[in-house]
């Protein structure tokens, strides 16, 4: 071997993978071309635009820096790649009040305003993807879920169902005010020393804000709806009457 | 070898350890810094895998959350430790095959302090809340431009090394080290650009980052790690390689190959479907050359059974190599269908970064220490206990971390494919193997505190001042010496002059 082969080869061997799995895809995935709903199969007009509320850029930084990718996934998979779309509460709700199953995998709207989807590396703890829904549908099903999700940060263990449960304690998130007259409003119904309260930081504050925006289960297209059994509510007559004449 | 065969073996002696010499100070610096960043990085890596089983250790105190002892942890190991592992084994090899003596030694050693300083405030950053959040990118990003320059700084002598060498042929180690000389820029300065430079889609920026990780094991680790193994291997046994046709099949079969693999850890994930179908199957096709080197130098070793018995640099490397083939059999057992569906968000990642960045790299990388470093210092290493001690406590504390990467992902990955159970039996499996975790990094802990000590003896030159290499047999075999080094392997620790003294 020269040399020469061995520059050449190297470059071309490297170099188109190079350029087939980074470069290319990487522009290819840069502008998304937007999906429509359409008025046969989904029953409405208009791009489809998933919205999200909350401060969801300085959230994700905090979900970031605290390393909570180690321990969380955000990926619902197909059913071709794995069984998250089984359980009843990832991939949406199994039996949401008002629209029925809402599950669905996971898709490439789904983690705009994010610079680098937290897909995570290991599920010690479960997915995230619709954490925001599971904690106002189940968990904190009659009170505050922003409260919920601070006093679970603050203390994971505090619910005796959760004795468990092996997350860390933010507590490093939360500080100790001193109280001169009346409690705070957003102090944390734990036990603090006298005289002082437990208030969540800013940190703390994004941290829940951007895990309350995660709700990747809205309606999606009928084009880039792969689920058998989460067409909108709003479009089923529509869907009804298109399955019709099959069954 | 490309033996200049005009030469004496006397010139050729004092050649040899003028480059020693040349490079003593950079090459001595990389190994012991490397180790201190080790040590680092096993004590972290105790902490945060604790953590996963007892989430009341060391708890409240925001440095040690769980989330940031984990990158800090693999941070520290695979930059400070691997990476000045690596330093300096490319160095050391680039300069003593393409014979030159290293005239930047001033330059490297200074560009090493910046790597340190670098890592050591990006490691910092990642305790104190700063990281990114991107895996194996962690550290904030003021750190990884002069990352990248010092790297520059460092690898450059040895490709001009080589650029200038000696006509002749040149060693399957040279094409091995030059490889992973210039992927290691190409594919930290893509996946930082990328992902930190260019506004992009955050799946596609995810992606890459999956690239990086696999890319920096199999396109770096991996032949720095074949490039040593394949000098030492044949350098200690003193014989030719066992076919030139299967290490070229090795070498090319992992250059077609490697860059391909690593997003199948994205299986699933909304991006351009054939991503993670490439990155299974490439991974899978990892094996290939894991057993093209494997065979070869398993091959070239078996003729010379005493001195792998004997030889501490020799058992180390292969069981390195063995390390490979291991690392080779999980890459195709973890990334066949069901497997990769189970596996995919489990420990067995991790375990799998740890086997083949502890399992392989690391132990041809102590094998590439205790070759040089007795050269360069002109010293013998003091106690075969040591090293023995070290081997074997090291051997434990793998086998832990293979248990983990090829069973407790699958048992963990199974309960988590098993829906109709509540979500905390998945977590009822995986406990044993993150007590497992904690287990091996406790092993290899115990086992480094011998290296640690032998080679700060070493750096504070108080190894033995002998000609004879420290050998691993029961008894110091006299008739052993010559044959153990093979023909270059003597020190020659009365001064260059002396070289060809042993006759005995």
């Amino acid at each position: 071997m020269s040399f020469r082969q061995f520059a050449f080869g190297l470059t071309a061997t490297f170099g188109i993978a190079w350029l087939a799995v980074v470069i290319v895809p990487f522009f290819m995935m840069r502008s998304l071309e937007p999906v429509s709903f359409s008025e046969a199969a989904d029953g409405k007009e208009g791009i489809y635009h998933p919205k999200r509320t909350g401060r969801v850029a300085n959230g994700a930084e905090v979900y970031a820096a605290n390393g909570c990718y180690t321990c969380h996934t955000q990926l619902i998979r197909p059913t071709y790649a794995g069984n998250d779309l089984g359980r009843p509460d990832w991939g949406g709700l199994k039996m949401d009040e008002e629209r029925g199953d809402t599950r669905r995998e996971s898709n490439a709207f789904d983690y705009r305003g994010e610079k680098f989807a937290n897909i995570g590396l290991n599920r010690l703890g479960p997915d995230l993807s619709n954490l925001g829904r599971r904690v106002e549908a189940e968990y904190a099903k009659d009170g505050d879920p922003k409260e919920w999700l601070l006093m679970h940060l603050y203390d994971p263990r505090a619910d005796p169902k959760r004795q468990n449960s092996t997350c860390p304690s933010f507590r490093f998130l939360f500080e100790e005010k001193q109280v001169l007259g009346q409690v705070p409003d957003d102090a944390l119904p734990v036990q603090a020393p006298v005289g002082k309260a437990v208030v969540a930081t800013d940190a703390a504050n994004e941290l829940v804000d951007y895990l309350l925006s995660l709700k990747r289960d809205d309606a999606v297209p009928a084009s880039i709806n792969y689920g058998p059994a989460a067409a909108p509510a709003g479009a089923k007559p529509a869907a009804a009457a298109a399955e019709a004449p099959q069954g | 070898m490309s033996q200049a065969s005009t030469q004496s073996p006397e010139t050729d002696a004092i050649r040899r350890a003028e480059i020693d010499r040349s490079l003593r100070h950079p090459v001595m610096f990389f190994f012991t810094s490397g180790a201190a960043w080790l040590a680092v990085a096993i004590l972290l890596g105790i902490v945060s895998s604790a953590k996963v089983h007892s989430p009341g250790f060391l708890d409240g105190c925001s440095w040690l959350t769980y989330g940031r002892v984990q990158p800090a942890h693999l941070n520290a190991l695979i930059y400070g430790w691997g990476c000045q592992a690596a330093f300096g084994t490319l160095v050391w090899l680039m300069s003593r095959l393409s014979r030159q003596t290293c005239r930047a030694a001033g330059i490297i050693l200074t560009a090493g302090h910046i790597w340190n300083v670098a890592i050591s405030l990006g490691v910092i950053g990642i305790l104190s809340g700063h990281g990114t959040g991107v895996p194996w990118m962690e550290m904030p990003v003021f750190a990884w431009v002069p990352m990248l320059l010092s790297y520059g700084l460092i690898a450059i002598w040895s490709m001009i090394q080589f650029k200038v060498r000696p006509a002749g042929h040149v060693f399957i180690s040279q094409w091995y080290a030059l490889a992973a000389l210039i992927c290691f820029p190409w594919v930290f300065a893509t996946a930082h650009i990328m992902v930190f430079g260019f506004s992009g889609s955050p799946l596609m920026a995810a992606a890459i980052n999956a690239w990086y990780r696999s890319a920096l094991l199999f396109l770096f680790f991996t032949p720095t790690a074949i490039a040593a193994a394949y000098y030492l291997v044949s350098k200690v046994t003193g014989r030719p390689i066992y076919s030139y046709t299967l290490s070229l099949l090795g070498f090319w079969s992992l250059a077609i190959i490697a860059p391909w693999a690593g997003m199948q850890k994205l299986a699933g994930a909304p991006i351009p479907n054939f991503l993670p179908y490439l990155g299974a199957a490439a991974t899978i096709l990892i094996a290939i050359p894991a057993i093209a080197v494997g065979v070869n130098l398993l091959k070239t070793a078996a003729a010379s059974p005493e001195t792998v018995a004997h030889s501490p640099s020799l058992r180390f490397t292969l069981a390195g190599i063995v390390g490979l083939l291991v690392t080779g059999a999980a890459c195709v057992f973890l990334n066949v269908p069901p497997i990769l569906q189970a596996t995919q968000f489990t420990l067995s990642g991790y375990g799998f970064d740890i086997l083949a960045l502890y399992g392989f790299f690391s132990f041809i990388a102590f094998g590439m220490i205790y070759f040089v470093v007795p050269r360069i210092t002109r010293r013998e290493w003091l106690s075969s206990r040591l090293i023995k001690m070290h081997f074997y406590i090291s051997i434990y504390g793998v086998l832990f971390v293979a248990l983990i990467a090829l069973f407790g992902g699958v048992m963990q990955g199974q309960a988590q494919e098993d829906y109709a159970q509540p979500w905390e039996n998945a977590m009822t499996y995986a406990y044993p193997y993150a007590v497992a975790t904690t287990l091996a990094w406790c092993f290899l802990l115990f086992s480094n505190v011998f290296f640690f000590l032998h080679l700060t003896l070493m750096w504070l030159r108080l190894g033995r001042r002998s000609s004879h290499p420290t050998l691993l047999g029961g008894h110091h075999a006299e008739s052993l010496h010559d044959s153990i080094h093979g023909p270059e392997g003597d020190i020659d620790n009365a001064g260059p002059g002396s070289a060809p003294a042993p006759t005995h």
